[in-house]
């Protein structure tokens, strides 16, 4: 068993899970909406990065950079225009109008660039490789994900921590109407987490764009496995959401290794198992909301 | 996603069979009249199935080519082209469109498996004939389905052809398969063995793959850890590109051999970023650039006629589906019937244009079994590596 | 010109007037308590003042503008800051953290600035410390030091109200709305709130408004008082006058207990 590629190959598609689970959590930690959307909101954004560099020829760092800007937009308009004025929806509803904004997406990106698969490709040389230890190949793809998915978590972490708007964000999360009466926009929280989500999304979706083809439908099976590590993660804590990432990713590589029919079933029969057992997830902190 | 999805799919198709078999033999206005013959096709012109929906516009070309000749015994063809999003609820409501609306005398290719299930019980309980369904699936012909005639060449059947190709010009003993876990790449597996066996031979791996499955680390490492060096693919665009980019990653440079399904060279050339040269592939047509009388006639046609489409495999498929049905209605003469249309049709016999040679008989449907093989150059041009073969292993020919 | 009152307040929940025509003026500096029975509509007028009901009709001014129709937090920025009957804290977060969070507000440093600003001497930190001054002012105010970092989920009932009031207090409100604040503590809890209720209106520049139904409590601290059943007015008038009134006896104190 070439134990050490399978290591490599398990950590670096769980971070790339654990990177697009973060986006999910932001959003449904501040308010406690499932999206849907999430998959194609990436999926769009990879897209406009696609457009630049196909169309417009300019260098890779530019349009990464405008597509961060279009995803931050992309986010705050998708939250603005479809989940604000749903006046007090259920949580059902919510479901619903990201399934609808999904639609809508996938929709607009087929009608303008088509259906068929595109070539995507971050900068980053693919001859280029590195054996630290005999028999296990790093990519610079997988250096690249481990880099950018730490930096993102740390960032996340100080933001959360230390800023104003990010405890705003923290107590929007634990008690809406006690965040308001402490003067908290929290229209603007919402706002402000699904730019972050959308950002962190697309970053995400041109990981996925490149290890496989760029089309309208790309996100859907990542969308699926990074909202099934979330919710090992227990949907609620963004490290929990990495390890849970991580765990999908090992747990897929090893066991698909031995049984490749039972790969794309075995992480969800763990996570059956694990709510079984821990029915808020393997890090969620217990607490119950006070009816 | 994946699951409702499929679940939506089948559902669909199980409502559509269910209103289907409701009405059977509607009340339906004449195929054809004194000055037309009017046949359709559905095929997805929107939708992520929309790169294969140039067949139904390449059948176009070929009926565009006729009618400027002059018709067929005095009759020009219309014909009608539907959108069905490769959706086989869609697929059901265009074709009863189609047949109860405007009257139509036979259709021809319809990209898909599951959408020409959709409608294949419909066309034959209205006696409505379907030639050159484009998709491979041996329920079509079998059992035979007297108004269904088929020309793609069986997976399977294409499978042993080229493990027989692997095995005796290649001279490789070690070989791998990576098959989407569906009828279709059953199939491929299926061939396969069933070539290997003759040899005494059996593959030293059998890796499925789901049909949306993104990540395929493991089962790349598993076929590089089997020391396969040639693997055979039986799955979709997308997974082959993921394919040849994870095995790139990982160091493992074995022959890559694919199913006609990845044929089209500059799709696959441009989605994989020049990592599709040296694939080899079945393919069921002449090569784009082929020098043959009758590829220049309809090449040439194209640039006249439709400069806005790309020469590509799946486009001229869409002619070579077609031409078995203006050949038939060519021996049919001025006096027109389906009854007519059948026999003509049962009566073809080693007929060749710009794809395989076809042969039907009142009891065979399965027009051939012969497929080419060819590999990718440089820029995505396409080698020749072995002209038409036939499946000297094909079960349905006894 | 009056600091606060509110004008022909009403609202309905399907059909059932709630608080009915409700008035009254509020003295700069004074603590007004209102007293009623259970669901007579004591908390629906905390609710309408503080933005999270908007009433039908009538209109709530403060400093001489009309708060009906902003959103909670445009009414806290304004300086109205409240507790609630059923306790709303950050439970997951620290005692510590609850009080932070009150001087939202007053942190006028963005993301960025916070970012990049850095050193003793720049606005970020300057800011910083006045917070953290005021927010230990507010500990060892309510005598809080034993719990200033245990995570408000695991503290009792009482301690929990107080916090919550404390909270209340780090926003450096105007006006401060308190909600049954007593309800849950045992005597000796009472004595103290009591105690810095008084204390808070001497020290802390800010008009009382309190719901109670600890009538020892309400006699002893308030200025004026409300009498409110059915959602309308029973009286209004200086604590004597009030006890004494046989309505509120009848509706209020006769049927209490």
């Amino acid at each position: 068993m070439p134990f050490g590629q399978l290591l490599v190959e398990g950590l670096a598609i769980g971070a790339c899970y654990g990177l697009f689970a973060t986006a999910v959590v932001i959003i449904y930690k501040t308010s406690e909406v499932v999206n849907f959307a999430q998959g194609e909101m990436a999926m769009f954004s990879s897209f406009v990065a696609f457009h630049i560099l196909a169309v417009y020829q300019y260098p890779f760092w530019l349009a990464f950079v405008i597509a961060m800007l279009f995803s931050i937009l992309l986010g705050v308009l998708i939250e603005f225009l479809f989940l604000r004025p749903a006046k007090h929806p259920s949580l059902l509803g919510m479901i619903v109008i990201t399934l609808g904004a999904e639609m809508f997406l996938m929709g607009l990106a087929s009608w303008k660039w088509g259906a068929e698969q595109k070539f995507f490709s971050l900068p980053l040389d693919p001859s280029v490789t590195y054996e630290p230890v005999k028999g296990m190949i790093v990519t610079n793809w997988a250096i690249a994900v481990f880099a950018v998915a730490s930096t993102i978590m740390l960032l996340l972490y100080v933001f959360f921590k230390y800023t104003r708007l990010g405890v705003a964000m923290r107590a929007t999360q634990q008690n809406k109407h006690a965040a308001k009466i402490m003067g908290i926009r929290t229209e603007r929280v919402f706002s402000i987490a699904w730019g972050f989500s959308s950002l962190i999304g697309a970053v995400a979706g041109m990981f996925f764009a490149s290890r496989a083809t760029l089309d309208p439908a790309f996100m859907m099976e990542p969308f699926l496995r990074a909202f099934a590590a979330a919710v090992l993660g227990g949907l609620m804590s963004i490290p929990g959401v990495i390890i849970g990432g991580g765990l999908m990713g090992l747990i897929e590589n090893f066991f698909g290794y031995y049984w490749p029919s039972w790969k794309p079933i075995v992480a969800f029969i763990v996570i059956i198992l694990v709510l079984c057992l821990r029915p808020s997830g393997l890090f969620a902190k217990h607490y119950v909301k006070k009816v | 996603m994946m699951f409702r999805k499929k679940m939506l799919v089948s559902l669909f198709a199980a409502l559509a069979v269910l209103t289907v078999a409701n009405i059977t033999q509607a009340a339906q206005p004449a195929g054809f009249d004194d000055n037309e013959i009017r046949i359709g096709q559905w095929g997805p012109q929107t939708g992520p199935a929309a790169p294969w929906g140039s067949v139904a516009r390449g059948s176009k070309l070929l009926f565009d080519i006729v009618n400027e000749e002059g018709g067929i015994h005095g009759r020009k063809i219309k014909y009608f082209i539907r959108d069905d999003m490769y959706n086989p609820a869609q697929t059901v409501a265009v074709v009863k469109e189609l047949v109860e609306r405007q009257g139509i005398f036979a259709f021809v290719g319809g990209v898909g498996s599951a959408p020409g299930m959709a409608v294949k019980d419909y066309l034959a309980a209205n006696k409505i004939i379907w030639v050159s369904p484009s998709a491979a699936d041996k329920e079509f012909t079998q059992p035979l389905n007297p108004y269904l005639f088929a020309v793609y060449p069986l997976y399977k059947d294409e499978a042993s052809i080229l493990a027989k190709y692997i095995v005796e010009k290649l001279k490789t003993k070690k070989i791998g398969i990576l098959y989407q876990n569906d009828a279709y790449g059953k199939d491929g597996l299926e061939g396969a063995k069933e070539r290997l066996a003759t040899y005494k031979m059996s593959l030293v791996a059998e890796i499925p793959v789901e049909p949306t499955e993104k990540d395929f680390a493991s089962q790349i490492l598993r076929l590089k850890n089997s020391g396969a060096e040639a693997v055979l693919m039986y799955v979709s665009p997308t997974a082959a590109v993921i394919t040849l980019k994870t095995a790139a990653s990982v160091g493992f440079k074995p022959q890559w051999v694919s199913a006609n399904t990845l044929s089209d060279y500059p799709l696959m050339f441009k989605i994989t970023g020049g990592l599709w040269e040296g694939v080899i592939t079945g393919a069921f047509g002449e090569t784009p650039d082929s020098k043959s009388p009758l590829m220049v006639k309809y090449r040439d046609a194209a640039k006249r006629l439709t400069p806005q489409e790309r020469w590509g495999t799946f486009y001229y498929a869409g002619i070579l589906f077609a031409d078995p049905i203006v050949e038939a209605l060519k021996k049919v003469g001025r006096n027109l019937s389906t009854e007519a249309l059948l026999k003509a049709l049962n009566s073809i016999k080693d007929y060749q244009t710009i794809g395989p040679r076809i042969t039907w008989t009142p009891k065979q449907h399965q027009g051939t079994d012969s497929v080419m093989i060819q590999k990718c150059g440089p820029g995505a041009s396409y080698i020749m590596l072995q002209d038409w073969t036939t499946n000297d292993l094909a079960t349905w020919k006894k | 010109m009056d600091y606060f009152k509110v004008e022909d307040l009403c609202i309905s929940f399907g059909g059932l007037k709630a608080v009915n025509n409700v008035a009254f003026n509020v003295e700069k500096n004074s603590i007004f308590s209102i007293i009623g029975p259970n669901g007579s509509g004591k908390t629906t007028i905390f609710n309408m003042i503080s933005g999270i009901y908007k009433p039908d009709l009538g209109r709530i001014v403060f400093a001489g503008e009309n708060l009906v129709g902003l959103t909670p937090d445009r009414i806290a920025r304004r300086g109205v800051a409240r507790t609630f009957q059923n306790i709303e804290l950050f439970s997951n977060a620290t005692v510590m953290d609850n009080l932070l969070l009150g001087r939202h507000i007053h942190m006028k440093t963005g993301v960025f600035t916070g970012a990049f600003l850095w050193g003793r001497g720049s606005r970020a930190a300057r800011e910083e410390i006045r917070n953290r001054e005021i927010v230990e002012g507010i500990i060892d105010f309510l005598d809080l030091q034993s719990v200033r970092n245990h995570f408000v989920a695991s503290l009792p009932y009482g301690k929990r109200k107080l916090v919550e009031v404390g909270r209340a207090l780090a926003v450096e409100p105007k006006i401060l709305l308190l909600d049954e604040p007593s309800a849950g503590m045992n005597t000796e809890e009472k004595q103290d709130l009591n105690i810095w209720i008084k204390d808070i209106q001497a020290e802390c520049d800010v008009t009382i408004l309190l719901i109670e139904h600890d009538m020892n409590m309400i006699m002893g601290i308030s200025d004026r008082i409300f009498a409110i059943n059915h959602g309308e007015k029973i009286m209004e008038g200086l604590p004597q006058e009030v006890q004494s009134h046989p309505e509120v006896i009848k509706a209020y104190l006769g049927e209490e207990r």
